[in-house]
């Protein structure tokens, strides 16, 4: 017999936000333990939430971003449940009204593009985090991440393969990316998912017996967690191996398997109920509009645009459309420069290379694109040579400078002195007979060596081409 | 009310109780089947979700960060604290 799979996730996603949904406190990664924390939310008596506003409007955004329904009356509830990393023994979330509904993700596979729908999207508190310490036999807690914001993004069970939820959860990122909604770091826990799957005989209508692995937070380790968790349940069917329950189960990615954690619960059994403490939040059209106004071109439109309107090859759009930050810096430096190749380049390459060793991603790109447009400007039209751009860039990287000044300063700008150029020229030629001889006896590669030394010699502050023409008429003439 | 339900009640709450209290619960439940039954007959299909009971919405604040309280403050009443955490007897998953 053939069998489908069914899976359904829930994906959360943590705010980039400086503050926290309910308090004050810094939502910022990491940090000294319990070092951000106030009374709010370590869950002391008589402490009352407000809500951070900027916490709805990427509510929003991520809704619109999903082609969702906006709730413009949302509403927080308690979702009662113990345990010590979460202080107040219930967690404030969104069940009756939440802030985003009916939407719509486009993903794209092996097996051609689909549509999976969205069935919510609610704003709640993440929960602190649990150190065991076994040395005490006690267990530690840290509150700095508790009621850090998060979106919970709901899907309907309408993926059917490891291939389907790993596209699906990569055009989620890229969407939230790229409106900042959230930098979606898995290995920092910024985005982390549920996978409730269940199986079911192909053709069949009715859903399988279904069992969730929770707080997984890699994709390669989401791929092999369904591909096992699918044979498990078909074995189950057809040999009879185990009877399978609903339940809550923890992927253990090192030995490969799935182990029962708890049987799942139901909605009743967190006793959910309207908190009291926060009325409804009312989203009004000025709201609304504004952040409407604030949605980014969707990636697929601008590498489009990139490559019909700017003439950049597929590969280039692409790098660039990876991320908001380089498209950002990109356009700004094209509307200075007017060269979209150079600016793609010295973006997809220099830029990426200088990211890469300094441990940091694109999008943490801080370099100003008019500067950057600047500077290829100064590149383009002879000003500086591109051996002394990068030098530019590398400065430009650490702040932001006039890259004309920096070249000045720096005695970076190309010289017009040919008497200077023959003089060096003629210098390096005398110096090496040898190579001149070679060069002159058909071994073309090696006037590179002679060239090499010239723009040493010039520190790089010369016309490749000019260069390359003195020398070669120098080394004929010798 | 299903009897399972009930045990399964008990299991979150922490409680035991005994096959007569178990009785005497349900029979409880029971009783209110009907005056539940009538309140699910009345058609509200056109009225509006009552989300608070004052006609009021939130205040929410600018995304604002503030240090206001130290650690040291916070873990004054706190019963075990080691290096900053606050202690609880161990718990694992």
């Amino acid at each position: 017999m053939r069998y489908e799979t069914v899976i359904g996730l829930e994906v959360h996603v943590e705010l980039a936000t400086e503050s926290k949904i309910f308090c004050s406190c810094s939502a910022k990664f990491g940090g000294e333990q319990n070092d951000h924390v106030c009374p709010a939310c370590c869950g002391m008596p008589g402490m009352l939430p407000i809500v951070n506003k900027h916490v709805v409007d990427l509510g929003m955004t991520a809704g619109m971003m999903l082609n969702c329904d906006i709730n413009r009356t949302t509403t927080f509830d308690k979702k009662s449940y113990y345990y010590p990393d979460l202080p107040c023994s219930y967690q404030t979330t969104q069940l009756f009204s939440p802030v985003a509904v009916n939407g719509l993700v486009d993903i794209e596979t092996s097996q051609g593009k689909r549509q999976i729908r969205i069935k919510q999207i609610h704003m709640e508190e993440d929960a602190g985090k649990l150190v065991h310490d076994d040395w005490s036999d006690t267990s530690l807690v840290d509150f700095n991440r508790t009621s850090v914001p998060l979106i919970e993004i709901v899907s309907q069970p309408d993926l059917h393969s490891a291939e389907e939820v790993i596209a699906y959860l990569e055009r989620l990122r890229s969407l939230l990316r790229f409106a900042r909604v959230s930098d979606c770091r898995m290995e920092q826990g910024s985005m982390r998912c549920d996978v409730n799957l269940s199986v079911r005989p192909e053709g069949s209508n009715v859903l399988g017996v279904r069992t969730e692995m929770k707080n997984m937070n890699s994709l390669s380790a989401i791929e092999r967690a369904i591909e096992y968790e699918t044979a498990r349940h078909i074995d189950a069917i057809e040999n009879g191996t185990e009877e399978l329950v609903q339940e809550t189960r923890r992927w253990d990615d090192l030995k490969g398997k799935s182990f029962s954690m708890r049987t799942k619960e139901n909605a009743g059994d967190y006793r959910y109920f309207p908190d009291p403490n926060i009325m409804p939040v009312v989203i009004d059209d000025e709201w609304f509009d504004r952040i409407k106004a604030t949605l980014p071109e969707l990636p697929e439109v601008k590498k489009a645009r990139y490559m019909t309107e700017l003439g950049l090859g597929e590969y280039d759009a692409q790098q660039l459309c990876d991320s908001r930050a380089l498209c950002d810096c990109f356009e700004q430096a094209y509307a200075v420069c007017g060269n979209a190749k150079e600016a793609a380049n010295y973006l997809i390459s220099d830029c990426m290379n200088m990211l890469n060793k300094a441990g940091l991603t694109a999008d943490q790109l801080s370099i100003n694109g008019e500067s950057l447009g600047k500077l290829i400007k100064l590149v383009t039209e002879g000003t500086v040579s591109r051996p002394n751009a990068k030098k530019i860039l590398a400065a430009l990287f650490e702040q932001d400078i006039d890259p004309e000044t920096y070249a000045k300063d720096n005695g970076f700008i190309v010289s017009n002195d040919t008497d200077l150029l023959k003089t060096v020229v003629k210098a390096v030629v005398a110096s090496d007979p040898k190579t001149v001889a070679d060069y002159k006896a058909g071994k073309e590669k090696v006037l590179m060596a002679l060239f090499g030394r010239c723009m040493k010699e010039l520190k790089g502050n010369c016309d490749p081409q000019t260069l390359r023409e003195v020398l070669i008429e120098e080394v004929m003439n010798s | 009310m299903e009897k399972t339900t009930l045990i399964s009640l008990e299991k979150l709450n922490q409680l035991r109780l005994t096959d007569e209290q178990r009785d005497s619960v349900l029979a409880f439940f029971d009783a209110q089947s009907g005056r539940l039954a009538e309140l699910n007959a009345i058609d509200t299909e056109s009225v509006e979700r009552m989300v608070h009971v004052m006609p009021i919405m939130t205040v929410v604040r600018d995304d604002v960060e503030k240090k206001l309280f130290t650690r040291d403050e916070l873990q004054k009443g706190a019963p075990e604290t080691l290096d900053g955490y606050w202690q609880v007897p161990r718990l694992v998953d």
